[in-house]
């Protein structure tokens, strides 16, 4: 460049009125993540489902049907006014249980993804942000989790006779703690993405200018962490989350199927089918809609994730490459 | 009149890592040096990629305690809240600015976290932007919608809304269009003039080191090479490092970059510094005492403002 | 490079270790009690003798003491008695192990090459409609649970049509091996469905990658055509890293052939662990699962070896 006296001629002031309205990042996301038919389509679906299920409450007690009250003599019911899918191999009306099951099972994926959210993201800020020791050991613990079985290592920690660690036998069966006991023996064997997610997100923002300039005006690392990291991984959390829920509502379900998870009476998608394997001569179709169910959200939601990918990937993100 | 800063033989050393049961080796980034800044002054810092510009720049700035030695900041002014006497801005003008933050949060942060109150915050916000030439508009706009040399302008805003002192500036327009970097030149230099703000101004290059120092502190390896007035590095440089560099500056048009200089061979690691004097691996000038004795900063002959680490410097 | 194979080979170690210590908290907090268990509802128990027999088998110590004496045995190759089953657990895992083998060895010789080809065709034009075909199927694999698709593939090849058996095991022990493969015809279909959707994305993902990179690109310069170019150059450097994607969904697979053996009846690893656990037998749930652990652990290390010894851009 030439050094030459144009010191003393005025700044320019520089006029915006050529860009784009103002948008924020997360607006330009949205848009984007509408463009994503499929993702669209599911956010639908799940939306609906939920509602659905929700509308449990009024339309079991509309109809007068209790979903756990057995009834040996209305057992394998054809779909009918009353019971519109049939009822089961007990009795009990199979289209109240799937959406009073369809209720656990997706609080189940949201309740444990989200506790793993907390524990994984504090931990790994933490060790990223950090760094050292604590972040070594955290690799090496979430590389070994990475390889384990999970399967196996679920069915023992869902046969945890809660009793030997103190808690009552009265609490220990009550439906809230057998639906936190399921939520936390999964986050427990699968806060390891989320941490090792959030770690490498941190790694890259601690070192960028901006948390510099940050800490030159006196900002400590707690500020540093709320106000510039968690906000700037937001994105990458937001898609392993999504993804999360589909996993977890599969262990549920895989767990809940092989005894280990929510027992009956509280139904579940998973526990409905868990008699369905004795019954498949008598009755198949029982063995079809609590699966499909499964299946169909499970999809929805990893449609959900594509298109938050999608929606957040920065090689399609307008207006950042100059 | 005390100096606005004062560098009294800072180390800074990096613990690399080892094995499981050795400690890794040191890594010397800056070694021994001193150095002083009056009020108003710009002081530039020269040297080639690893010479350990930035982590000087870093300590200055607080970001990095020094390993040996101390670093002294004498503001003039007295110290009120939203009142930061040093302010800093780096290279990267994309790394720079929070991408999820609105320009007027990024440029108030400094006196967000001086606890001021958000009225106050968005009057001194639009001051600033008008200062860079940025209109107030841009207030409420997101980083990713404006170009490198906007994005710079508005590092240099948030760098002035706490009325600074002393700004720390990191290769401010290395990164950016060669038609861009005379602007933000020009800008910098009338902030100087409009408000009395000093400069600890990194730089790869001679053009603008000449335009804007009014001293110049050549690094290699750490050390101090030389240390002088602007016009004498230029008009008679001491130190046969300073020579070199030099003569590697096309005397017409543009500065250019060190780091293709014309200096023969590769910088040493400064994990295993040269011995003696850390120069004598590419010095022309070298004899059997470079290798053994380490050479003091000492003026050169019959300028005794204009100090050279060499045994035989002119 | 013995260095290297040294360090993987100690830290493994370690973490067997501290895996079976774990483990042995876990399953020592299974409900019951290893002496009731054992002698449950012999009446001559008295609870004099139980606590004489607690005390025989040193459960009135610390746990801690308690690991210390059952990891001195296991040294040694004492691994204890299954209570299930009245014999060693090693005499009950090793038939186990090799039905699991046998299992996911059916199941890697299907899963792997289809979703190499599937990953590869989906890779030649993306987001064409072969990929979005292909796409659509590995995202319904992933989202499948994999109990739902075996019952419906009971309830449809065997309960209706009848064309295969619904159990994973013939009923005779000297059975043919066409006659033992028809019976494992349902299970590999399920566990291959399990396995190949997450292997089919990443197959796609690398391809793509790798054909954008430039020695493909000097490959189709030099004249091949797009078959050998995809055969020959891509997919070799597409597959190597894709080892280390195999090892690590070597957990998952375990976990599906848990499900899959429990419901088809096999009596592999997954199913006497879920045996184990269900009827609380103490020893053999301790062992099963430290013995999947280290199966894991070891094809790791394995794959990383491989990894470690094909991949030129490393150097040990
Ligand atoms: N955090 C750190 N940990 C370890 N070593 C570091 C760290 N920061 C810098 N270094 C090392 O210190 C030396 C000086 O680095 P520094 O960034 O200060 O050089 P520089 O003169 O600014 O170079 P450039 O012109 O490339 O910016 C280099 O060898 C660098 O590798
Ligand atoms: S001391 Fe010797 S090696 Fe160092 S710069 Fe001077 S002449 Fe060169
Ligand atoms: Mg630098």
């Amino acid at each position: 460049m030439t050094p030459t006296n144009q010191m003393t001629q005025a700044v320019p002031t520089l006029t915006l009125s050529h860009l784009p309205p103002v948008q924020s990042i997360w607006q330009l996301r949205f848009e984007k993540f509408r463009s994503h038919r499929l993702a669209m389509f599911s956010l639908g679906f799940l939306i609906l489902l939920i509602v659905i299920c929700l509308m449990a409450w009024p339309f079991s007690a509309l109809l007068g049907i209790d979903p756990n009250k057995t009834n040996l003599l209305y057992r394998f019911q054809p779909p009918s006014a009353e019971h519109w899918l049939g009822t089961d191999d007990l009795g009990r009306d199979v289209l109240v249980r799937l959406m009073f099951g369809g209720q656990v099972s997706i609080a189940v994926g949201l309740v444990a993804t989200l506790l793993m959210a907390i524990v994984g993201v504090a931990i790994g800020v933490t060790a990223g942000f950090v760094g050292g020791r604590i972040d070594a050991v955290l690799m090496r613990v979430t590389d070994c989790m990475l390889a384990l079985p999970l399967v196996p290592l679920l069915i023992v920690l869902g046969s945890i006779d809660l009793t030997k660690i103190g808690i009552s036998q009265a609490s220990a069966t009550s439906p809230l703690f057998v639906f936190l006991r399921i939520v936390i023996i999964i986050a427990l064997v699968d806060w390891t993405t989320m941490a090792r997610i959030a770690r490498a997100g941190a790694i890259q923002i601690r070192d960028r200018d901006y948390v510099r300039a940050a800490s030159v005006s006196g900002a400590n690392g707690r500020y540093n962490v709320i106000v510039h990291v968690l906000p700037n991984i937001s994105t990458p959390l937001i898609v392993a989350s999504t993804l999360t829920v589909g996993r977890v509502i599969l262990l549920e379900s895989t767990l809940s199927f092989l005894g280990f998870g929510i027992v009956p009476p509280t139904p579940t998608w998973g526990n409905m089918l868990t008699n369905a394997q004795q019954l498949i001569i008598s009755a198949p179709h029982l063995a079809v809609y609590p699966g499909l169910l499964i299946f169909l959200t499970v999809m929805a939601v990893n449609f959900v994730g594509d298109g938050a990918r999608f929606a957040f990937d920065p090689r399609s993100e307008s207006g950042k490459s100059h | 009149m005390k100096p606005l800063l004062e560098i009294n033989d800072v180390s800074i050393h990096f613990g690399m890592r080892g094995g499981l049961f050795q400690a890794g080796p040191t890594l010397r980034a800056v070694d021994n040096v001193s150095l002083s800044m009056n009020k108003g002054e710009t002081l530039a810092i020269v040297g080639e990629s690893g010479s350990g510009k930035s982590t000087l720049g870093y300590a200055v700035a607080g970001l990095r305690p020094p390993t040996k030695g101390s670093i002294q900041i004498n503001p003039a002014r007295p110290h009120s809240s939203g009142r930061d006497p040093v302010q800093i801005i780096f290279q990267d003008p994309f790394s720079a600015l929070d991408p999820r933050m609105t320009v007027e949060t990024i440029v108030a942060e400094p006196l967000r976290l001086a606890g001021v109150d958000l009225s106050n915050r968005r009057m001194r916000v639009t001051e600033v932007l008008e200062q860079v030439g940025m209109p107030a508009d841009a207030a409420h706009r997101y980083p990713h919608q404006f170009s490198g040399g906007q994005r710079q302008r508005l590092a240099i805003a948030r760098a002035l809304i706490g009325d600074p002192e002393l700004i720390v500036a990191d290769e401010p327009l290395s990164a950016l269009d060669v038609s861009i970097q005379s602007r933000i030149l020009n800008l910098m230099g009338d902030i100087r003039e409009k408000l009395g703000i000093s400069y600890f101004f990194i730089s790869h290059d001679f053009g603008v080191v000449r335009h804007l120092a009014d001293r110049v502190a050549v690094l290699y390896l750490g050390r101090i090479m030389e240390v002088a007035d602007a016009d004498d590095i230029f008009a008679t440089p001491s130190h046969p490092y300073t020579q070199a560099l030099l003569a590697a500056v096309p005397r017409i048009g543009r500065g250019r970059r060190l780091r293709g200089s014309a200096l023969k061979g590769e910088i040493p690691t400064p994990l295993n510094p040269p011995s003696g004097c850390v120069f004598h691996t590419r010095c022309p000038r070298a004899t059997a005492i470079c290798s053994t004795e380490r050479p003091e900063l000492l003026p050169a002959p019959g300028r005794s403002g204009q100090l050279s680490a060499c045994h035989h410097k002119d | 490079m013995l260095r290297y194979v040294l360090s993987r080979l100690s830290q493994a170690v370690l973490v067997i270790f501290v895996m079976s210590f774990l483990l042995f908290v876990l399953i020592g907090l299974m409900p019951g009690d290893p002496i009731e268990n054992m002698f449950e509802g012999n009446p001559s128990l008295t609870p004099e003798l139980i606590g004489q027999m607690r005390e025989l088998y040193g459960l009135d110590q610390p746990i801690t003491l308690r690991y210390w004496h059952w990891l001195m045995a296991a040294l040694q190759g004492d691994f204890g008695y299954s209570s299930l089953y009245s014999r060693p657990v090693l005499t009950v895992l090793g038939p186990a192990l090799l039905q699991t083998g046998k299992l996911l060895a059916l199941t890697l010789m299907i899963s792997v090459p289809s979703a190499i080809i599937l990953g590869a065709l989906a890779a030649r034009k993306p987001n064409g409609l072969v990929d979005s075909a292909i796409g659509l199927f590995s995202f319904a694999a992933i989202s499948m649970p994999n109990f739902w698709v075996s019952l419906l593939l009971i309830i449809l090849f065997s309960v209706n049509l009848g064309w295969l058996p619904a159990s994973g095991l013939p009923m005779t022990s000297d059975a043919s091996f066409w006659l033992e493969l028809r019976h494992l015809i349902l299970p590999v279909m399920v566990l291959v469905m399990f396995h190949v959707g997450p292997l089919i994305r990443y197959v796609r993902a690398a391809m793509i990658e790798t054909l954008s990179a430039d020695f493909v690109r000097t490959a189709r310069a030099k004249g091949l055509s797009e078959g050998t170019v995809i055969a020959r150059h891509a997919v070799r450097n597409a597959l190597i890293p894709m080892i280390t994607v195999l090892a690590l969904s070597f957990g998952h697979l375990f976990s599906g052939a848990l499900v899959i053996e429990t419901i088809f009846g096999m009596l592999g690893m997954g199913k006497t662990i879920y045996d184990a656990v269900g009827n609380i037998d103490f020893n053999l749930a301790l062992v099963g699962l430290l013995l999947a652990t280290v199966v894991v652990l070891i094809s790791n290390l394995l794959a990383d070896l491989a990894y470690a010894y094909l991949d030129p851009r490393i150097t040990l």
